[in-house]
């Protein structure tokens, strides 16, 4: 006789929306501070390691936030 | 394609063969079945058949651990389930113990018959008697006469039987119960004796028949139920563990009774409904799990917006209706998909292995399907697929590449052919599956998004200008 454990998805199925809103708006706005960045400061005085964290932070974001928002539209990846 | 009818003449060597003939009797021959009792309902485009048979093994003969049935070959064509089950237990504690049914291929039997061994789980002592319920489904078999008809005429179709049982044992008592859907009989053949109550017909009380032996009838009814035939049924259940489980089903739906001739007329149809177009059906209805959402109904053209979905705690029913009625020889595809919650359908077995119970068939109510093709498309990551399915299909793995792949999602692909609503029965497919591949596609995500960053990081740090800034 098998147990039946159903499986939960990691993340609850209501929270999708909110949580596509929530992360694509906070990678939205690191983008925004990367481009601000670059175009504020000298050619010169650019650190490359605040340019990658800044960047990597906001992929991370922006990748979550569009797989949540792949997954509240209905297409379950 | 007509059944094969027995000949006189063939009927007659098939008497000459069981009064003269030594025909290897199976092991079991102290077997006698005290008593038949077979109950043929025709009430629907399928026929099914309640058999019980009270057996008894005679004294001094060995232990019999298989009971024989025979068909004749048309029937064994047409065969869709054949079930047994035995009732064990005294009157309070009867349970229907259900028993594995095996084509056999002992003996040769006269004129082709075809046997099937019910084994028993406990084996039957010599001088004990038992009963045993069986129930067959032929499909295919009700052949409507006249073949073609009009618009506003019933559809009138032959069925064909013997009206004593078709068996290798003796009979001693036998009788046949055969339930019409109306009180319209054109004819049936008159076999004493042989009765009829109003929609149901009585071929009984036949005792002490010989093994082997077949009466064939002909029986001539009215049968106006629809006749809905899928030809190809394509279902394909997507699952995705953050949280859908999608089955996609494609139909090729036909009317398989009298062929239509003539012209169809949309006003008599409307206007006089009892009149005209009885032998045709505008609705089906649809059996889904409950919970079920985004269901949509559309074929090549669109959607289709006439249809009706209604939910409740137990079931789902969803009635569609196509966008012309249907009658004889007419054709329809159409598609039909729904999504359903992942925490209905897919557990955690002991072993750590994932398991989707789903259940097999078509959600249509009362069809056949002609062929039947059920593909579970597991999630990325996923191995060792192992379909458990409680009768004979056609198993294969493929891959399907769909959103966010990389590799490919693994497919159990399940054929069968002749399906009929009693083969709506659940069934498992066991897979092992990692719970870090589900990362797999935000990385994907991830890591295309930061790949642009590089890129502008890139771009502003290069300089490509021609003279050198000041």
């Amino acid at each position: 006789m098998q147990a039946a454990n159903s499986i939960s998805t990691p993340v609850p199925v209501a929270w999708y929306p909110t949580l596509a809103v929530a992360m694509v708006a906070v990678g939205l706005m690191l983008t925004a501070s990367f481009f601000i960045y670059e175009a504020t400061s000298s050619r010169k005085s650019h650190s490359l390691a605040k340019e990658i964290t800044t960047g990597a932070l906001a992929s991370v974001f922006l990748g979550f936030g569009s797989l949540f928002v792949l997954l509240g539209s209905g297409v379950y990846v | 394609m007509p059944p094969s009818r027995p000949t006189p003449i063939v009927l007659l060597l098939l008497f000459a063969l069981t009064a003269v003939s030594s025909s290897p009797l199976p092991p079991e021959d102290g077997i006698r079945v005290v008593s038949a009792e077979k109950r043929i309902d025709l009430t629907g485009p399928i026929v099914k058949v309640f058999l019980t048979l009270k057996v008894e093994n005679a004294p001094g003969a060995s232990d019999a651990s298989q009971v024989l049935l025979a068909f004749t070959p048309t029937e064994v064509e047409h065969l869709a389930i054949l079930k047994a089950t035995r009732a064990e237990g005294k009157r309070k504690k009867k349970a229907y113990v259900p028993l594995s049914v095996e084509a056999s291929d002992l003996a040769a039997t006269p004129n082709g018959a075809r046997l099937y061994s019910v084994l028993l789980s406990t084996p039957l002592k010599p001088g004990e008697k038992t009963t045993i319920e069986v129930l067959y489904v032929l499909t295919h078999t009700l052949e409507p006469f006249p073949a073609e008809i009009g618009q506003s005429e019933s559809q009138l179709v032959y069925f064909r039987d013997s009206a004593v049982l078709l068996s290798p044992y003796h009979c001693l008592e036998q009788v046949t119960y055969i339930k019409m859907p109306s009180n319209r009989i054109e004819s049936f053949t008159r076999v004493d004796p042989t009765s009829r109550a109003g929609t149901e017909l009585k071929y009984g009380i036949y005792s002490n028949q010989m093994p082997n032996t077949y009466l064939p009838i002909l029986v001539h009814y009215e049968n106006n139920r629809p006749f809905a035939v899928v030809e190809e049924l394509a279902r394909k259940v997507e699952i995705s563990h953050w949280g859908n489980v999608q089955i996609t089903e494609q139909y090729k739906l036909k009317h398989g009774g009298a062929r239509h001739k003539g012209v169809f007329s949309r006003l008599e149809y409307q206007s006089r409904p009892s009149m005209s177009g009885m032998s045709s059906f505008k609705n089906l209805l649809a059996r889904l799990p409950p919970r079920v959402h985004s269901v949509y109904y559309r074929d090549e053209i669109g959607n289709i917006s006439s249809s009706h979905l209604r939910t409740d705690s137990h079931k789902s029913e969803l009635e569609i209706e196509p966008r012309y009625p249907l009658f004889g020889g007419w054709h329809c595809t159409f598609t039909i998909g729904y999504g359903l919650p992942l925490q209905d359908f897919v557990f955690e077995s002991d072993d750590g292995r994932r398991y989707i119970n789903l259940t097999f068939g078509c959600p249509l109510l009362d069809t056949v399907v002609d062929d039947l093709t059920i593909k579970v498309v597991l999630p990325e990551g996923s191995k060792n697929p192992q379909p458990s399915v409680p009768f004979e299909t056609e198993q294969h793995i493929e891959m399907s590449y769909s959103y966010l792949d990389v590799v490919g999602r693994t497919t159990v692909v399940l054929k069968k052919k002749n399906v009929v609503g009693e083969h709506n029965v659940p069934f498992q497919v066991h897979y092992e599956f990692n719970p870090i591949f589900m990362l797999a596609e935000p990385m994907m995500l991830i890591s295309a998004v930061f790949l642009f960053f590089v890129a502008c990081i890139a771009y502003l740090h290069m300089d490509l200008s021609i003279r050198k800034s000041l």
